[in-house]
C-alpha cells in the first residue's frame, strides 16, 4: 500500500541500540538503585538478561509475518474488528510514550540547564524535530542514526574514561546483599523501559528491513549492547557516587557528569555530556511517534501518513505539557501504571498473538498463498 | 523548499539569543557563602566579588569582596531577599566554601544543606568547614594576602594543606552528603577560624603589612552525630582520622629517641586499609597501615649509618603512629561515640547479615568495639646526607 521503505540490518541495529537506551540511560540507575541499593548492576545485568528473551518472542512473531507490521499481524490473526482493537491500544502506548519522552527531555533540560526557560518552549522545539524526523522517514532516521551513534560512543567513551580515576570500588561492596525481590523489582523496571517497549519496533521488523532474517540477529546485538551501555552507567553511578547519592538524584548520570575534574582542566563538562542523553531520548521518541503515527495511517487505510504527523504531533507536544501536574505524578506513573500498560501491551498481547498463532496456523498458512 | 527556508529565518528571529540570558555585569559571583542562626532564623552571608577590584588593570583600591548579609526564615529566603541590598543576583556557580557558623552546626547542618543540594546552580565540588568558636560572618570578614580572593585562599589553603600535612581534610558537599547519608559513617568537618585582630581583619589594613593582623587558619577536624556538631578532635587525633580513612597523601612525623631527641620521618606514601569482622559474635575491626617515607631531619645521636637503627627507627615509628591511633579510637569512642571514622561501613561490607541488626544500635556497638591496629613502617632513604652534624660534638 504505501511506499516501499527499506533500511539495512546494520541501520536497524543503531536504532535498536538507541531505543535500549533511551529514557533507561537518564533515569534507571536512580530506580535500580532506590530498589537494590548498591547490587542495582546486578539486577541491570539480570535485566539485560531476560530482555533477550523477549526479544526472542518479538522476532519469532515477526518472522512469521515478514512483510507485514504489528497493526497488520494484529489484523491478520484477530481479524478485522479484535485486531484493530489491540491496535489501537499499541498505537495508544506509542503515543503516549512519545510525548512522555517529550516531556523527559522537558525537564531534563529545564531542571539542570534552563530552569528559567518554561518547558513549552524546549518541548516545541523537540517536537518539531520529532515531526521532521517522522515527515522525512524511517530511511532518513535511520541514517541519521547511523551518523549519531559515532557522536554518542565519542561522548560515551570520554565519560567513562574522564570519571574512571573517582572510582571507589568499596561503594559496590557487600555484592548479593539486596533480596531477591528488591532485585527482581529493579530488574523489571530496566526490562520493561528498556525491552517491553520495544514492541514499538515491531511496526519496522521485519517489514522494512532488506534482510529480515539477519536483522534478527542484530535485534539481539543491538538490545545486548544497549544493556551493556546500561549496566556501565550504573556501575558507574553507584561507584562513583555510591548508592544513597544515587538513588537520590533525579538524572544520576548527569549527577556523574558532574564529578568529572581532571586536574582542575577538564572539568564543567556536564553540558557536553547532556547532549549525550538528548540524543538518545531523541531517537527513542522518533520511534515510538513514528510507530504510532504509521500505525494509525494503517488502520485508517491511507494511502500516506505524513497528512497525520502535524496535528498528532501537535496533540504530542500539548499532551506533554499537560499530562503530569508535578514530577512527582510522573515518578508515580512511572513506578506503577506504565509498568502494568507496556507489560500488557508488550508481554500479553504478543503471547496471545502465540497462542492465536499456533491454534490458527493452518488456515493463515492457507490464506497467505492465496493472498 | 523556498518556503520552508523562509519559515526558518520567520522562526530564528524569535530564538535568537538565550531566554534567561544574564551577561556577566548582571551577576553578583559568589566564592563564598556563610550560614548562622541567630534567634531562629538564618543569617546568610555572601561573599561576592568586586569585578573592577580583581582585574588586572588594577582598582580604585577598594576591598576585593563584598559581604552581603541577609535574614531569613530560610536558607533560599535570605538568599533571594539578598536582592533588597545588592544590585546583583548571587550567583552560586562558582562557589569555593561554604562556612557553617557554630551555632547552627551544634543544632543540625541538614535543614540547611538541602537548598544547597537542591539547587540546580550550585555545584558540588567545594569544600564546606565549620567556624569554630566563632560565626560564618567573621571568617568571611578577613582580608587575604596572597589570594585575594579570600574565599579562594580558604580553598587554597584547605587543598594544599590536605596534600601535605596529614592532620587537615577538605571535605566536599558531596562527600559531606555521602557521611551524612550513610548508616555506617558520621560526618566530620575541618574547623576553620580568625586569629588576630578581627576588626582590623575586614580592612585594607591587613593586607597592608607584613604580618597580617588577622588570619583565617583551618584548626582541627570537627565531630557530627548525625547532623549536629558534638565536638572536635585534637591535631593527633584529626592525624589519626586521617591515617584511618586512608586520606594522607603526605606528611611528616616525628618520632621520639631512644636517647632523647627527635627524629622527623618525611612520609611519602601512607595507605591504610580497614577491614571488619564479626569475632564472638561482636564487631571488630583491621586497621592495616603501611608507611613509607624518608628521614626528614635529625635532631638526636643515633647514628643512622647501621641497617640496624634504620630499623629501630622503622620499630619506633610504627609505635609511635599505632599509639595515636589507639589513644584517638578510645577518646572518640568515650567522648562522641560516633562513628566517624567509618567502621560501621567496614562491617557492613564484610557481614552484611550481621550488620541489619548492629546498626539499630550502632553508636553503643561503636562505643565497645576493638580495633587492631598494625603499622608497617619503610624508610627508604636519608635524605641528602647521611648522619647528624651535631653528632660531631656529641662524643
Amino acid at each position: 500500500m504505501m511506499q516501499n521503505v527499506k533500511i539495512s540490518s546494520y541501520q536497524f541495529l543503531v536504532l535498536v541500540f538507541f531505543f535500549t537506551i533511551g529514557t533507561s540511560i537518564l533515569v534507571v540507575p536512580s530506580a535500580l538503585a532506590s530498589y537494590a541499593k548498591q547490587d542495582a548492576w546486578i539486577a541491570a545485568i539480570i535485566g539485560t538478561g531476560i530482555g533477550l528473551l523477549i526479544v526472542w518472542l518479538f522476532t519469532k512473531i515477526g518472522l512469521w509475518f515478514p512483510d507485514r507490521t504489528f497493526v497488520q499481524m494484529n489484523e491478520t490473526l484477530f481479524g478485522k474488528w479484535i485486531g484493530t482493537v489491540f491496535s489501537l491500544l499499541f498505537l495508544f502506548m506509542n503515543f503516549i510514550y512519545a510525548a512522555l519522552i517529550l516531556y523527559h527531555s522537558g525537564t531534563f533540560l529545564t531542571t539542570h540547564i534552563m530552569p528559567n526557560t518554561p518547558m513549552v518552549a524546549t518541548n516545541i522545539l523537540m517536537g518539531i524535530i520529532m515531526i521532521m524526523g517522522v515527515r522525512l522517514g524511517l530511511e532518513t532516521i535511520a541514517r541519521s542514526s547511523e551518523i549519531f551513534i559515532v557522536v554518542f560512543f565519542l561522548l560515551f567513551i570520554i565519560l567513562v574514561v574522564f570519571i574512571a580515576p573517582k572510582i571507589q570500588i568499596e561503594n559496590i561492596q557487600p555484592v548479593f546483599e539486596a533480596d531477591m525481590k528488591s532485585i527482581a523489582e529493579g530488574s523489571l523496571t530496566l526490562l520493561v523501559i528498556s525491552t517491553v517497549n520495544a514492541v514499538s519496533l515491531l511496526m519496522i521488523f521485519p517489514a522494512f528491513i532488506n534482510q529480515p532474517k539477519s536483522a534478527r540477529k542484530y535485534f539481539f546485538i543491538g538490545n545486548l549492547v544497549g544493556g551493556l551501555v546500561i549496566v556501565i552507567v550504573t556501575l558507574l553511578c553507584i561507584m562513583v557516587l555510591g548508592a544513597d547519592l544515587t538513588s537520590r538524584q533525579e538524572f544520576p548520570s548527569y549527577g556523574l557528569a558532574k564529578m568529572i575534574n581532571i586536574g582542575n582542566f577538564v572539568n564543567r563538562v556536564e553540558a557536553l555530556m547532556g547532549a549525550l542523553w538528548i540524543l538518545c531520548l531523541y531517537f527513542k521518541m522518533v520511534l515510538f511517534f513514528y510507530a504510532s503515527v504509521y500505525g494509525l495511517a494503517q488502520i485508517l487505510n491511507l494511502k500516506d501518513y505524513r497528512p497525520l504527523t502535524y496535528p498528532l504531533g501537535m496533540i504530542a507536544i500539548v499532551l506533554s505539557l499537560a499530562v503530569f501536574p508535578s514530577v512527582v505524578d510522573q515518578h508515580i506513573f512511572d513506578k506503577t501504571i506504565s509498568k502494568y500498560f507496556s507489560l500488557t501491551i508488550g508481554i500479553a498481547l504478543p503471547l496471545l498473538m502465540v497462542i492465536v498463532y499456533a491454534i490458527r496456523k493452518k488456515r493463515l498458512k492457507k490464506d497467505g498463498q492465496a493472498s | 523548499m523556498k518556503k520552508q527556508i523562509l519559515i526558518l529565518l520567520i522562526v530564528s528571529v524569535f530564538l535568537t539569543g538565550c531566554w534567561n540570558r544574564r551577561e556577566l555585569n548582571e551577576l553578583a559571583i559568589t566564592m563564598a557563602i556563610g550560614i548562622d542562626k541567630v534567634d531562629d532564623e538564618y543569617l546568610v552571608s555572601a561573599q561576592v566579588v568586586v569585578p573592577s577590584e580583581v582585574s588586572m588593570n588594577a582598582g580604585k583600591g577598594a576591598a576585593p569582596v563584598t559581604l552581603i548579609q541577609e535574614k531569613g526564615k530560610t536558607v533560599y529566603e535570605a538568599i533571594r531577599k539578598m536582592t533588597k541590598s545588592s544590585p546583583r543576583k548571587i550567583y552560586p556557580g562558582h562557589l569555593r566554601t561554604l562556612i557553617v557558623g557554630e551555632s547552627l552546626a551544634e543544632e543540625g547542618i541538614g535543614d540547611a544543606l538541602d537548598l544547597i543540594s537542591r539547587d540546580w546552580e550550585v555545584r558540588s565540588d567545594f569544600y564546606v568547614a565549620v567556624a569554630k568558636d566563632s560565626t560564618a560572618i567573621e571568617i568571611l570578614n578577613v582580608q587575604t594576602t596572597l589570594e585575594i580572593i579570600p574565599a579562594n585562599r580558604i580553598f587554597n589553603t584547605l587543598k594544599v594543606s590536605e596534600e601535605n600535612w596529614a592532620a587537615t581534610v577538605g571535605v566536599t558537599l558531596d562527600e559531606l552528603m555521602v557521611d551524612l547519608l550513610s548508616d555506617g559513617k558520621e560526618a566530620v568537618l575541618t574547623g576553620i577560624m580568625v586569629t588576630g585582630n578581627k576588626e582590623i581583619g575586614s580592612s585594607k589594613e591587613n593586607v597592608a603589612t607584613i604580618t597580617p593582623s588577622a588570619i583565617i587558619k583551618f584548626d582541627d577536624l570537627a565531630v557530627f552525630k548525625d547532623d549536629k556538631l558534638v565536638g572536635y578532635l585534637t591535631e593527633d587525633e584529626s592525624r589519626a582520622y586521617n591515617d584511618i580513612i586512608d586520606h594522607v597523601k603526605s606528611t611528616v612525623g616525628t618520632v621520639s629517641c631512644p636517647e632523647g631527641g627527635t627524629i622527623d620521618i618525611e612520609v611519602l606514601s601512607n595507605k591504610s586499609k580497614l577491614k571488619g569482622k564479626i569475632k564472638n559474635g561482636r564487631p571488630e575491626v583491621d586497621i592495616n597501615v603501611q608507611i613509607e617515607g624518608n628521614i626528614g631531619a635529625i635532631e638526636c645521636s643515633l647514628n643512622i649509618n647501621k641497617p640496624d637503627s634504620i630499623k629501630t627507627l622503622e620499630k619506633l615509628y610504627e609505635k609511635e603512629v599505632e599509639n595515636t591511633i589507639n589513644h584517638s579510637i578510645t577518646s572518640v569512642q568515650e567522648k562522641y561515640e560516633t562513628d566517624i571514622f567509618g567502621f560501621g561501613n567496614a562491617i557492613h561490607r564484610s557481614n552484611p547479615k550481621e550488620w541489619k541488626t548492629l546498626k539499630k544500635q550502632w553508636d553503643e556497638h561503636f562505643a565497645k568495639m576493638t580495633a587492631n591496629v598494625k603499622v608497617d613502617v619503610k624508610i627508604l632513604k636519608t635524605g641528602t646526607v647521611n648522619n647528624s652534624i651535631t653528632e660531631k660534638w656529641k662524643d
